[in-house]
C-alpha cells in the first residue's frame, strides 16, 4: 500500500476551481518538488496535505486512513514568514513543540521534563546552527535564520510529513544554498516525506526526487476559472539519491530499528 | 529649502516644546493678575501664591473639619477605584477579546454584541447602572468596567484576528489543542497589546471616574472639584486638575515600563 | 497614540488660553454708566416668574421706560449661573440667599439683594425610607444630598432640631441632577432635595418627608442679585428689574391663566403641578408684604446663621477666622459681621419706590 494515494481530488471555491482531477500516489521518504505558475493552486495542494482545508471532492489517505481535516502534529509546516513565535526566544520555540503534546493543560513542562526538553532542543537547535543564539527573540534573527529555527520547530516533532510553502523564496542566494544542504541532510537522517513548493524551477530539480508540475490543461478565455489546475508532468529526478536513501534507510531499519529513523553523520549519498 | 524639509536643532526642539507652555502660563498669569488687581477677592484665576497656599491646606494639613489630610485621602479613593475598574475591564476585556479572537463559533455570537456595545455611550445610562449597581464604590467601578471594557475587548479581537493565520496552523502542527493555543500563543502577544490598548483608555478611565466622582460620592479626586467648584474654588480645583495630569502621565509612564520589561520582544516584533 | 495624547494636550492648552484671553479682557467697566445689561435664571418655581418677565416681554417694555437694554438668559446648572455671575458675566442673577453669600460676595463682588421674591416654604426637604420615622432615626445613616447647598443647611437646621449633629450622619454629596435616579437605588435610605425633585421623592411609596423648610420659614430665601457696583452706577437696572417683577407679581396674585400657565410651560411641568410647587414657595406678592420681610429683624438672625454655617463649613474663605469675616447691611443701616468689608447689602430703596408708585 502506498504512502499517500490522492484519489480525484477537486477544491472549489464557489464557481472557481482551482484544483481538478488530481490523482496521484506518493510513496514514503520522496521529496516532491511542486512547480507551476503563480494561482494555479500548489499551495492550495499543500493546504489540503496540511489540513488546513478539506477538498470538495474527491479523497486524500494516508496509510489508508483518510486524512484529519485539521493541523497535526504528523505534519510539519514551514511556510515563507510567520512560521516561528515572536514571543518566544529561539530555544522556547523549539521547546514549545516537546511541551505541547505532553502537557495537555498548561502547555508547558517543568522541574527535570523541563531540563530534558531544553537538552533535546538545544541539541537539535545546535545541528541547524543556532547554538549562538538560544536566548535570541524571532526578530533579531536574520531571514535565514529564522528559517532555520522554523525548520527545527518543524523537525522536533518528528513528523511523517514536511510541508515545505517556499520556505526559501524571501532568502538570499548564498543563503538559500546553505538551507539546501540543510534541509536535504536532515532529511535523508529522518526519512520523512516532503512536499516543497517552490517558485524556483533550479531549486525544484535540484532538490527533489520527484518535481510534480501543475498546470490548467483546459481554458475558456471567456470564464479563466472555471477550470482547475493539474498536475501536467510528474518528473522522476535524482533516482540515484532517492535510491541510496532507501537502501540506507532499509539499512537502519535492520540495523537500529524503525523506531529511530537517523542516519548515520557523514553518510552522504 | 521647502517647509516639509525643515528641521529645528536640539536647542530650538527643547524651546518649540516649552513654548505652548509658557504662552498658556503668561496668559494665565497676566490675566489673573489683572482680575485681582481689579478686585482681590477674585477666586476665577487665582494666583500662583493663592494655588500654593491651597495646595498645602489640602496636601500638608489636616482638614479642619474631618482630620484627613485631603488631597491623600481623595487620591486613595481616586486611584482605588481606577485601579480596579482597570484591573477589572482588563481582565475582562482580554477574555473577551480571546474568546472573539480565536473561536469562530463564538466570535460569531459575540463580535457584533461587542461593536454595539462600544458605542453605548456609559454615561447616558448612568441611572440604569445605578439601579443595578447601587451607589456605592460597585458603581463608580462598574461605570469605568462599562466604558472601556468592550472597546478593550474589540481592539483585542482584531489584534488577535491580525496574528497570522500561519502560526494557528504552526501551533497546531506543534501539537497544541484549542485551549493550549490560547495560553501559550494568543495570551502573551495579546497580553502585551493589552498594555498598549490600556494605555490608550486611561484617558476616558479618569474621565468616567470623575463623572462617577461627581455624582455621588464622599471622596475621591472628582468628588473634590466638582463639590468645590460650587463655591468657585479655583485654587483648589487647578492643582488638581494638574495633580490628575501628573498622575495620568505617571500610570501611563509606568504602563510604557511595563510593557518594555515584560515583553521585549515586541519591540521589532512585526506581530 | 502619542500623537493622540499630544492632540488631547493641546486641545486643553488651546482652551484654557482661550478661557484666560476672554477672562482677561472681558473685566467689567468700572464706573461706567451703561446701556445694556445681562441677567440670567434659573429653573426653580420662585424663580420662574424671571423667565416670563422675559418671554412675556414685560422686561422690554420697563427696559424702554428707562432706556436701556435688558438681556435674561436662562442658565441650566445652578453653579454654572453663581459662577457667571461671579466672574462678572452677568450683571444680575437668581440665586439663594446662602449661595450669594459663599460664591459671589466670598469671592470680593460686592452684590446686591435686588428683588428678593420668595422664600422656600417647603420647598426644601429631608426623605427618608419607612414608616412612621422621625429625625433622630437619621442616626448613623447616610444622607444623600447636593453638599455645600441649602439642602445641606437644611439637613443642618433640621439635625439641630432634633438634637442631633451633622457630626451623626454621613453626608454622601449627590449632584441634584441624579437624586431622583440614587434615590431608586436600594442603599439610599434618606435624602434632601428641593422642587420639582422632592415632590418626585414624596410620591414614592414607602418615603415620609420628616423636615421641611416650611419649619424654618423665611431662611431660604430666593433672590434676584445684582452687582452693587453696577447697580450704583445704574440705577435704571434695578427700576426696570423691580418694576417688571411686580407687574408680573400682580398677575400670579389675580390669577392670570396665561401667564401661570406660560410659566408651568417653562418650568417643564404642568399648571397644576407648577402650583403645587408656588404653593411651597411663599412669594412676596406686593411691595408692602416685601418690605416687612427685608426690614424685619428675623432676615438678620437667617444671614447670622446662614454665615455661621458657611463659616463651619470653611466656606467663607480660609481667610475668615470667624463668621463675622464678612459684612452684610440690611434697611435702616443695620450692619453684621465686619463693617469694613461689607459685601452683602440688602436694600428696601427700589421696594420704597414700587409702593410710593415711583417707578
Amino acid at each position: 500500500m502506498s504512502f499517500i494515494e490522492i484519489d480525484n481530488v477537486w477544491q472549489e471555491y464557489g464557481a472557481h476551481v482551482v484544483l481538478e482531477r488530481l490523482d496521484l500516489v506518493v510513496d514514503e521518504g520522496e521529496f516532491c518538488t511542486l512547480v507551476g505558475a503563480s494561482g494555479c493552486g500548489k499551495s492550495t495542494f499543500l493546504r489540503l496535505l496540511l489540513g488546513q482545508e478539506a477538498p470538495s471532492r474527491g479523497t486524500i489517505r494516508m496509510e489508508g486512513k483518510a486524512l484529519v481535516a485539521e493541523p497535526d502534529p504528523d505534519r510539519g509546516v514551514v511556510f515563507q514568514r510567520y512560521s516561528v513565535f515572536p514571543h518566544l526566544n529561539v530555544r522556547d520555540n523549539v521547546v514549545l513543540g516537546l511541551e505541547l503534546p505532553q502537557s495537555r493543560f498548561w502547555g508547558r513542562l517543568f522541574g527535570r521534563k523541563k531540563r530534558a526538553a531544553r537538552q533535546e532542543a538545544t541539541a537539535l537547535l545546535e545541528k541547524v546552527g543556532l547554538s549562538q543564539a538560544l536566548g535570541k527573540y524571532p526578530y533579531q534573527l536574520s531571514g535565514g535564520m529564522q528559517q532555520r529555527l522554523a525548520i527545527a520547530q518543524a523537525f522536533i516533532m518528528k513528523p511523517r510529513v514536511l510541508l515545505l510553502d517556499e520556505p526559501f523564496g524571501a532568502l538570499d542566494p548564498g543563503v538559500r544554498k546553505d538551507m539546501h544542504a540543510l534541509i536535504l541532510e536532515l532529511w535523508r537522517e529522518t526519512g520523512l516525506t516532503v512536499f516543497m513548493v517552490t517558485h524556483d524551477l533550479a531549486e525544484g530539480f535540484n532538490l527533489g526526487t520527484r518535481l510534480l508540475v501543475f498546470d490548467r490543461t483546459r481554458q475558456d478565455p471567456q470564464a479563466p476559472e472555471a477550470y482547475g489546475a493539474r498536475v501536467t508532468y510528474d518528473i522522476p529526478l535524482n533516482a540515484d539519491r532517492h535510491a541510496s536513501r532507501k537502501h540506507l534507510a532499509a539499512l537502519s531499519s535492520r540495523i537500529l530499528g524503525r523506531t529511530s529513523p537517523t542516519f548515520p553523520e557523514g553518510a552522504n549519498a | 529649502m521647502r517647509f516639509i524639509n525643515r528641521h529645528p536643532g536640539r536647542g530650538n526642539q527643547l524651546l518649540l516644546a516649552l513654548l505652548p507652555f509658557i504662552l498658556l502660563l503668561a496668559a494665565y498669569f497676566s490675566g489673573s493678575a489683572a482680575r485681582l488687581q481689579d478686585n482681590s477677592d477674585d477666586k476665577l484665576l487665582p494666583s500662583a501664591a493663592q494655588m500654593a497656599a491651597a495646595i498645602d491646606r489640602a496636601a500638608f494639613r489636616e482638614d479642619r473639619r474631618s482630620g484627613e489630610y485631603i488631597l491623600w485621602n481623595d487620591t486613595a479613593a481616586s486611584l482605588a477605584r481606577l485601579g480596579m475598574g482597570l484591573g477589572i475591564a482588563a481582565c475582562a476585556g482580554l477574555a473577551l477579546g480571546i474568546i472573539s479572537g480565536a473561536f469562530p463559533l463564538l466570535r460569531a455570537g459575540l463580535s457584533p454584541f461587542l461593536a454595539v456595545a462600544s458605542m453605548i455611550p456609559p454615561l447616558a445610562i448612568l441611572p440604569i447602572l445605578f439601579i443595578v449597581f447601587g451607589l456605592d464604590e460597585l458603581s463608580k467601578v462598574m461605570l469605568i468596567v462599562i466604558g472601556i471594557t468592550p472597546i478593550l475587548a474589540r481592539d483585542l479581537e482584531q489584534k488577535a484576528r491580525e496574528i497570522p493565520r500561519e502560526l494557528f496552523v504552526k501551533a497546531q502542527t506543534l501539537g497544541a489543542n484549542s485551549w493550549t493555543l490560547v495560553l501559550r500563543m494568543m495570551l502573551p502577544q495579546l497580553c502585551c497589546r493589552l498594555f498598549i490598548s490600556l494605555r490608550l483608555m486611561l484617558g476616558p478611565a479618569w474621565l468616567f471616574l470623575i463623572s462617577a466622582e461627581a455624582i455621588s460620592a464622599t471622596a475621591g479626586l472628582g468628588y473634590r472639584i466638582f463639590l468645590v467648584r460650587r463655591y468657585l474654588a479655583m485654587d483648589t480645583i487647578l492643582p488638581y486638575v494638574a495633580w490628575i495630569t501628573l498622575l495620568a502621565w505617571l500610570m501611563d509612564y509606568l504602563l510604557r515600563q511595563i510593557n518594555r520589561r515584560c515583553f521585549p520582544w515586541s519591540e521589532g516584533a512585526e506581530t | 497614540m502619542q500623537n493622540n495624547r499630544l492632540s488631547r494636550l493641546a486641545a486643553r492648552v488651546t482652551t484654557l488660553c482661550a478661557i484666560g484671553c476672554l477672562v482677561a479682557f472681558s473685566l467689567p467697566a468700572v464706573g461706567e454708566s451703561k446701556k445694556s445689561f445681562n441677567v440670567c435664571w434659573t429653573i426653580y418655581a420662585g424663580w420662574v416668574p424671571w423667565g416670563y418677565v422675559d418671554s412675556s416681554g414685560i422686561i422690554d417694555k420697563w427696559a424702554r421706560k428707562y432706556g436701556i437694554d435688558i438681556r435674561i438668559t436662562q442658565i441650566n446648572d445652578v453653579g454654572e449661573a453663581l459662577n457667571q455671575y461671579a466672574a462678572g458675566k452677568f450683571d444680575a442673577c437668581s440665586m439663594t440667599n446662602m449661595d450669594a453669600l459663599i460664591v459671589p460676595v466670598v469671592g470680593g463682588v460686592d452684590t446686591t439683594a435686588l428683588v428678593v421674591g420668595s422664600y422656600s416654604d417647603g420647598g426644601d426637604g429631608v426623605v427618608i425610607k419607612g414608616k412612621g420615622k422621625t429625625l433622630k432615626d437619621l442616626k448613623g445613616m447616610s444622607v444623600y444630598l447636593p453638599e455645600l447647598t441649602v439642602s445641606h443647611y437644611l439637613l443642618a437646621r433640621g439635625l439641630e432640631t432634633a438634637g442631633l449633629r451633622e457630626r451623626d450622619v454621613k453626608v454622601v454629596n449627590t449632584s441634584d441632577a441624579d437624586l431622583v435616579a440614587a434615590y431608586d437605588t436600594g442603599n439610599v435610605l434618606a435624602a434632601v432635595a428641593w422642587n420639582p425633585q422632592l415632590m418626585t421623592l414624596k410620591a414614592r411609596p414607602d418615603t415620609m418627608e420628616i423636615f421641611n423648610s416650611h419649619q424654618i420659614p423665611g431662611e431660604i430665601i430666593d433672590i434676584m442679585v445684582a452687582n452693587t457696583r453696577v447697580l450704583k452706577d445704574n440705577p435704571a437696572l434695578g427700576k426696570a428689574l423691580t418694576g417688571a417683577w411686580y407687574e408680573v407679581m400682580a398677575m400670579i396674585k389675580a390669577g392670570n391663566a396665561e401667564a401661570l400657565e406660560a410659566m408651568a410651560k417653562s418650568s417643564g411641568t404642568d399648571l397644576a403641578s407648577y402650583r403645587a410647587q408656588l404653593k411651597n414657595t411663599h412669594l412676596f406678592h406686593t411691595p408692602q408684604e416685601n418690605l416687612v420681610f427685608v426690614t424685619s429683624p428675623d432676615l438678620i438672625k437667617t444671614m447670622r446663621r446662614v454665615a455661621q454655617f458657611s463659616f463651619e463649613k470653611g466656606l467663607l474663605g480660609e481667610g475668615a477666622k470667624n463668621a463675622e469675616a464678612i459684612g452684610m447691611s440690611f434697611p435702616g443701616g443695620v450692619t453684621l459681621g465686619d463693617k469694613k468689608r461689607i459685601l452683602f447689602r440688602f436694600d428696601d430703596a427700589f421696594i420704597r419706590m414700587a409702593i410710593k408708585g415711583g417707578l
